[in-house]
């Protein structure tokens, strides 16, 4: 039992964090698909600056940074160009794989895994069995509730949900939308850049070519699947990781006997199964509703 | 003076919206601008509250001058806008609703929230819990809680951009109560209007806008008659319009008049509903119980605040709405369960309440607008010529009077009344048996809404029927043989000529069956 809540610990906060980066930009009226490029570019940006610099403090510094300035290049180019969301954060999303294999591959000289000599500190053994887990599992459920409370409970959250909801109502009110759209994508990097940095450095300490795997996307559907809410976006997440968790256990116990191919697609079964539940529950931002007026028609 | 506006010009593109506008207010007043739709009114409303940054001119409140186009500078000097169609989040609560434009206070749980709003609510007499959600509430509390949402900070200039359009002629004395109000606690009152007999009602003062420019005003509205108001409204267009049709643009008068009516008694109507209800959907409620007939040449108005199943009525004859019971027949034919296209055939005509969204596709040239109907009748695979349809688009434009360049622009290029112009020309045909015009001339300025009311009325004497949806009962009245009021998707009332505003009012309001 230990075994599965800890696998769905690991690879769950990732997931957690990409989604609450999902949740915030689509309260702000932008549908992130960029979140899967700008992980891995967290990821990538953590194991370097280990093994350049030797601190993880600095390395997280760099791997935020690196996310920030992918998010305002999203920001540019949907709000100043206004070029299509949804194209766009797929853009950054190809850029993000293939920029940090070509990072990888100037750097190091090679396109293999690069191994840091450690990584994200452990919480320690007074957590028993969970001894092994990094600090950023154990702030996950802070950063759960403190997006929450940003959102539904301060004034900043209101106006950014307005902003994406009703744009002439925040502007009614003397709130400029497409900066809060700004604002949302900045929190959102520092969250993937988080979800990037805990997916590489919180046990593996590797960083490896895609080694995000359409995590990104998940959290993405985690988002939608969750309506919006911080709270119900984590749980849409964590469910993802129990069924990949219960995926890897069903390898060891059902191995034999059913397709090892099968059971590794179970989280994306999940996933899609997620996103067609939410469909049938109503709610949610005006843009999140974008897509239905259009099937509706 | 409380608010100074000078030499404002607004220009969108080519067309100039504002034009050297001077306006001076005076304190503690209620003040009126009036205008027809495309004077200005709006845009000048918005210059007023930063929404909108002028070309050229500049704004001075209480003597002070403040940036022009900027919200938040406008908010402090004490502006606050309450807007025609309402800003305010769907799924935000009343509380939220408030506290998002509001200032101070920075964390804060439900309940504090919610206290602190409904104090607010309760001091301005608003009968409205602060927990409810926005999207749940009726249009006339959601107008509400708009002006309570402006009056949150300490607003001096309240400016209400068209307040009684959403509204039934007893929540519009209502709101007019509330305004009185307002202005003996010391705020000055803005109240955008285009009906005379709401500014001779409510307000002290009268500014004309016509075409984008200042007319008069602000006169004192004790010296100056609905007459002389009309006249400087309309302008020397007037000329060409009947009396009615003075009376019905400006709601100068209360119609209560006789038409001269072309219903051919006995003839099979070439609408009948019977005991009609639709399943619940997401534009809200249903129909219940429909009950409606129309004969050839009759033109049957439907009045009602908006919102109360005008566009369920719309999408069930159009045959795109889930009808649980009852029929639907049209021309003698039972259509209950038959599609659009269908329908079509059998002569069904609609020129939809969104022109620009269902009337037509904007991205489109002008010659495959005209020719979607009669693609439509066409076999799935027949050939089509281009060549054919562009020559009759090109007669049918001339003969409705469409101002265009080529039948090749995009229909996106055309200005609203002759956009609706090109519907009509599909739309009204000689095949044509029944023509529903939902809101066909909302937005449309003096020119394009007479012509609108001619082409109706010619259609009524080629033995078409008409259902004529519009929320202005000004225009009802005028058009109308007969007039049903519809209250939450079912029909409250119906009245036959001479029209009386109260009973009819009195119907919108569910209080008369």
């Amino acid at each position: 039992m230990d075994e599965i809540l800890i696998a769905t610990l690991r690879s769950g906060t990732p997931l957690v964090y990409a989604a609450l980066a999902g949740v915030i930009a689509q309260r702000a009226g932008i549908w992130h698909l960029g979140l899967e490029g700008l992980m891995i570019a967290g990821a990538c940006a953590t194991i370097i600056g280990i093994v350049v610099t030797q601190s993880v403090l600095v390395a997280l510094i760099i791997a935020v940074a690196v996310c920030m300035l992918g998010s305002v290049l999203l920001w540019l180019v949907v709000e100043k160009l206004k070029a299509n969301q949804i194209i766009a954060g797929l853009g950054l999303t190809g850029l993000g794989l293939g920029g940090t294999t070509l990072a990888v591959q100037s750097i190091f000289g090679t396109q293999a895994a690069v191994s840091a000599p450690f990584g994200l500190p452990k919480i320690g053994p007074a957590f028993g069995p969970f001894a092994s887990l990094s600090v950023l599992a154990l702030l996950m459920p802070v950063a759960v509730i403190v997006v929450w409370i940003m959102l539904r409970r301060t004034r900043f959250g209101l106006r950014l949900t307005a902003s994406g909801e009703h744009p002439f109502a925040a502007r009614s009110a003397g709130v400029n939308p497409s900066m809060m759209r700004l604002a949302a994508l900045l929190i959102g990097g520092v969250l993937c850049a988080l979800a990037g940095a805990e997916l590489a450095a919180g046990s593996l300490n590797i960083f490896a070519q895609n080694m995000t795997a359409g995590r990104g996307f998940m959290g993405f559907a985690a988002a939608i699947f969750g309506a919006g809410h911080p709270i119900g976006a984590s749980c849409a997440a964590l469910f993802f990781a129990v069924v990949g968790a219960l995926g890897i256990r069903a390898q060891i116990v059902f191995g034999d006997r059913v397709p090892h191919d099968l059971l590794l697609a179970l989280p994306y079964i999940a996933t899609v199964f997620g996103i067609w539940l939410s469909a049938r529950l109503r709610g949610g931002t005006k843009a999140l509703t974008g897509f239905g007026e259009l099937r509706d028609q | 003076m409380i608010l100074e506006c000078r030499n404002l010009t607004v220009r969108y593109g080519k067309v100039t919206a504002l034009r050297d506008v001077d306006v001076q207010l005076e304190a503690n007043r209620i003040h009126a601008v009036v205008g027809q739709n495309g004077a200005g009114k709006t845009t000048f409303a918005r210059v007023v509250a930063g929404l909108v940054r002028p070309d050229t001119g500049d704004l001075r409140m209480a003597g002070a001058p403040i940036t022009a186009g900027n919200v938040s500078i406008s908010r402090q000097s004490g502006i606050e806008l309450v807007h025609q169609s309402f800003a305010l989040p769907p799924s935000f609560t009343v509380a939220e609703a408030m506290q998002f434009g509001a200032d101070g206070g920075t964390l804060f749980t439900k309940k504090a929230l919610e206290r602190r709003w409904q104090a607010h609510l309760d001091k301005l007499d608003i009968r409205v819990r602060a927990d409810r959600r926005i999207r749940d509430l009726p249009v006339e509390l959601q107008q509400a809680v708009e002006i309570a949402r402006a009056l949150v900070s300490d607003a001096k200039l309240l400016i209400l951009d068209e307040p009684t359009a959403v509204l039934s002629p007893e929540g519009a004395a209502r709101l007019f109560d509330q305004v009185r109000h307002l202005r003996d606690r010391g705020v000055t009152v803005v109240l955008i209007l285009h009906k005379i007999r709401e500014v001779l009602a409510v307000a002290e003062t009268v500014t004309v806008l016509r075409g984008g420019e200042r007319v008069a005003g602000p006169l004192e509205t004790t010296q100056i008659d609905s007459d002389r108001l009309a006249e400087l409204i309309i302008g020397s267009a007037s000329d060409e319009l009947d009396e009615e049709d003075r009376a019905a643009l400006t709601g100068a008068a209360i119609p209560a008049h006789a038409h001269a009516s072309a219903v051919s008694d006995g003839a099979a109507p070439v609408l009948d509903m019977r005991d009609v209800s639709t399943l619940r959907d997401s534009d809200g409620p249903g129909l219940e119980s429909i009950d409606l007939s129309i004969r050839p040449g009759e033109i049957v108005g439907i009045a009602g605040v908006e919102g109360n199943g005008q566009r369920s009525l719309v999408r069930t004859i159009a045959g795109l709405a889930n009808v649980s019971e009852g029929t639907v027949g049209l021309d003698g034919r039972d259509v209950t369960r038959k599609s659009l296209a269908d329908r079509r055939v059998a002569g069904l005509r609609i020129i939809p309440f969104e022109r620009n969204v269902e009337g037509l596709s904007l991205n489109s040239p002008l010659w495959e607008n005209w020719s979607a109907l009669g693609l439509l009748r066409k076999p799935l695979f027949a050939t089509i010529s281009p060549g054919g349809f562009r020559r009759g688009c090109v007669q049918a434009l001339d003969n409705w009077d469409v101002v265009y360049a080529d039948v090749n622009q995009h229909a996106g290029s055309l200005s609203g009344g002759n956009a609706q112009k090109l519907i009509l020309s599909r739309e009204i045909d000689e095949t044509a048996r029944l023509v529903i015009a939902a809101q066909p001339t909302r937005g449309l300025d003096i020119g394009a809404t007479a012509f609108v009311w001619d082409a109706l009325r010619r259609a009524r004497a080629r033995d078409c029927g008409i259902l004529f949806v519009s929320s202005d009962l000004d225009e009802i009245f005028d058009i109308s043989d007969r007039v049903a009021v519809m209250v939450s998707g079912r029909i409250q009332a119906v009245f036959e000529p001479p029209f009386e505003i109260s009973r009819v009012g009195a119907a919108m309001t569910g209080a008369v069956q």
